[in-house]
């Protein structure tokens, strides 16, 4: 398969994409802000001393409201993407995505629980209540991923094939005991839960937005530092071994980098499919497997579509809120499906 | 010049009751919850709601205000766009992050309890007079509720002199879902027993029943929530797929009724007492009409 496009065109393109995705995050919303009280605003944050008349309400709205939201996206945008091209670069398979390895249906898992459960106990404690949920699906999410990793390991080797099944057999639980807690939930919770399901930007705080963005940043710094490995790994497990490449810890830290930088996701938006499938898949259409331009490519068109999705999110039924998810896929999916279609071809 | 102290005093008092007034009354509302919208609406606020929830639906013309969607994903920047002085809501609310984006904006957030019992509805009226700046107005609404709610049961208890209760089975349908069977503790317990019928499940809140276990129940009046239900060739395919249902008591005696599903979010509702006049009616056939006593 011949790229398409060169890897400059391309960081150019996505560079763009990028700037555009997060100022229109910041400049549009529900609430109309004319575009030089954001800049004002914006400016202001970042501790500019400019004064403006109504310059208050846009600085609460873009400082409490979209650029903690903004961050998320960009962060959340970022992390599955990276993981997906991980993922599919580890069974080196164009439609592994991060699923597989059981971190999401780990998380939701730990989301299921801590929603009903907290439900039915009803009395936590106050300071810890509203972030219960999200260390929940973050634990949920490594618990599962570590026993899928260690099913996976056979005389000091991962086999990773195993560990896809392991994987797979684990999902499957994972549902079954969530299908469980949604027979045990009443209909309110009920709901909750598949609005989790469906992931959501909204409601996003500084609080929890500090773990995310630190996952993320030690994520997006170490990836790229393997993408020779991943390179060499391409070619199969024995031959990148040939060459010199430490598979075993390459493999190692492939699982590390997905269980955290996913958990982490999923633990501050929800589940938000598509991204870590789609966006890696694309990019390798574009500008072919080299993981050197991969990862850094799929960094920044998984951060501007998620951006780009969550203005739909919030813009389409506003006053009212559509979940990210929905917006993905439907975005997603169809562009996919041309992509493949125009391919063949 | 020397000051009567009198005077003084009164016009200290004076001045203190200025003050007090001056604590504007919210003129732009956004109201969460069926039951509240429409009691906000009952109490003559309907003028200053600018947004409600998806769920509230009554009366017909607060569906033309803009919706913020599902109480429990509310947005913060979508509600802040209809620029409310309150938002009014029970604990179904949330997310609470969005709620304390929306403090922090400056939006008083009124939270009142969404328990379905006379004592909270007395509550969240008083609340809600005051607000409105309308407390006469709402002592009156209540007293005419509990009124209404008394005449009922009366009517109930003469009832049951010459009928015995009916077992009854609230389902909560949504088309082509399994229906879920309303227990103890819910909106719908309420409205069953205050319309003199027995509730014939006793888990607590809504549960999905298998077959087998409705067959048991055998209730002799099957309510539905389910608006799409009514009519007969759409009570004929339930029945076609549900075979339980067809094989109970209340269907082979063509006892089926109807309610807007809405009746049951959000607390006790002012449409509440001619839902009850209407289900009580349907329970005790041969009894006379609410309306028609004395």
């Amino acid at each position: 398969m011949r790229p398409v496009l060169s890897p400059r065109s391309l960081f150019v393109a996505l560079a763009l994409a990028l700037f555009l995705a997060l100022w229109l995050s910041l400049a549009l919303g529900p609430v109309s802000l004319p575009p030089g009280d954001t800049l004002r605003a914006l400016l202001r944050l970042f501790g500019l001393p400019l004064d403006g008349e109504g310059a208050g309400q846009a600085e609460l709205i873009l400082g409490q409201i979209r650029l903690p939201r903004t961050l998320l996206g960009l962060a959340v945008g970022t992390v599955l993407a990276l993981a997906g091209v991980a993922m599919q670069g580890l069974f080196r398979n164009p439609l592994a995505d991060p699923g597989l390895v059981g971190v999401s249906s780990g998380a939701a898992l730990g989301a299921a629980f801590a929603i009903v459960v907290g439900a039915s106990l009803g009395g936590l404690p106050e300071a810890l209540a509203p972030y219960l949920l999200s260390l929940c699906a973050f634990a949920g999410g490594l618990a599962v991923t570590a026993v899928v990793y260690r099913l996976g390991r056979r005389d000091g080797q991962t086999n990773v094939a195993i560990m896809l099944l392991a994987g797979v057999a684990l999902t499957a639980l994972a549902g079954a005991l969530i299908g469980l807690f949604t027979y045990l939930a009443d209909d309110a919770t009920l709901r909750t839960l598949t609005f989790w399901n469906l992931g959501s930007l909204n409601g996003a705080s500084y609080a929890r937005l500090w773990p995310l963005l630190l996952v993320t940043v030690v994520v997006a710094l170490w990836l790229p530092r393997r993408a020779r490995a991943l390179n060499a790994l391409l070619l199969g497990e024995s031959e990148a071994r040939h060459l010199g490449f430490d598979v075993e810890r390459l493999k190692r830290e492939l699982v590390l980098c997905t269980a955290f930088g996913v958990g982490a996701a999923v633990a501050a938006a929800g589940l938000i499919g598509f991204i870590g499938l789609v966006v890696p898949h694309l990019m390798r259409l574009l500008v072919g497997p080299d993981h050197r331009v991969l990862l850094p490519a799929s960094a920044l068109a998984g951060a501007s579509l998620l951006l780009f999705a969550d203005l739909a999110a919030r813009l389409v039924l506003a006053p009212a809120e559509l979940p990210i998810g929905i917006v993905t896929a439907l975005l997603g999916a169809p562009f996919f499906l041309y992509l493949l279609v125009r391919g063949r071809a | 010049m020397r000051l009567n102290p009198y005077l003084a005093g009164l016009c200290a008092a004076f001045l203190c009751a200025r003050a007090l007034a001056a604590e504007p009354l919210p003129q732009r509302w956004v109201s969460v919850g069926s039951s509240l919208s429409e009691w906000i609406v009952a109490l003559g606020g309907q003028d200053k709601l600018v947004g409600v929830d998806s769920t509230s639906q009554h009366p017909a013309a607060i569906k033309a205000l803009a919706s913020i969607g599902y109480q429990r994903q509310l947005a913060a920047e979508g509600i802040l766009s209809l620029e409310p002085d309150i938002l009014v809501g029970t604990e179904e609310m949330g997310p609470p992050p969005v709620l304390e984006q929306l403090e922090d904006a400056g939006v008083r957030i009124e939270t009142l309890s969404a328990r379905a019992d006379l004592t909270t509805l007395e509550r969240n009226l008083g609340r809600l007079g005051e607000l409105l700046g309308d407390q006469p107005r709402a002592a009156r609404v209540l007293a005419g509720f509990r009124q209404t709610l008394e005449r009922q049961a009366a009517w109930v208890a003469a009832a049951q002199r010459d009928q015995e209760a009916p077992w009854v089975l609230l389902l909560l349908g949504h088309a082509g879902s399994r229906p879920m069977a309303a227990g103890r503790d819910t909106a719908a317990a309420w409205l069953i027993e205050h319309a003199g019928g027995r509730n014939v499940s006793e888990h607590a809140g809504y549960r999905a029943l298998s077959s087998e276990a409705l067959m048991a129940l055998d209730p002799q009046v099957l309510i539905f929530t389910d608006r799409s239900l009514d009519g007969e060739a759409a009570r004929a395919a339930l029945f076609r797929e549900n075979p339980a249902l067809a094989a109970t008591r209340a269907a082979k005696d063509g006892r089926l009724l109807v309610i807007d599903p809405t009746l049951l979010v959000g607390g006790l509702g002012p449409r509440l007492p001619a839902a009850l006049a209407e289900l009580s009616a349907a329970f005790y056939p041969t009894a006379r009409k609410v309306s028609q006593q004395p």
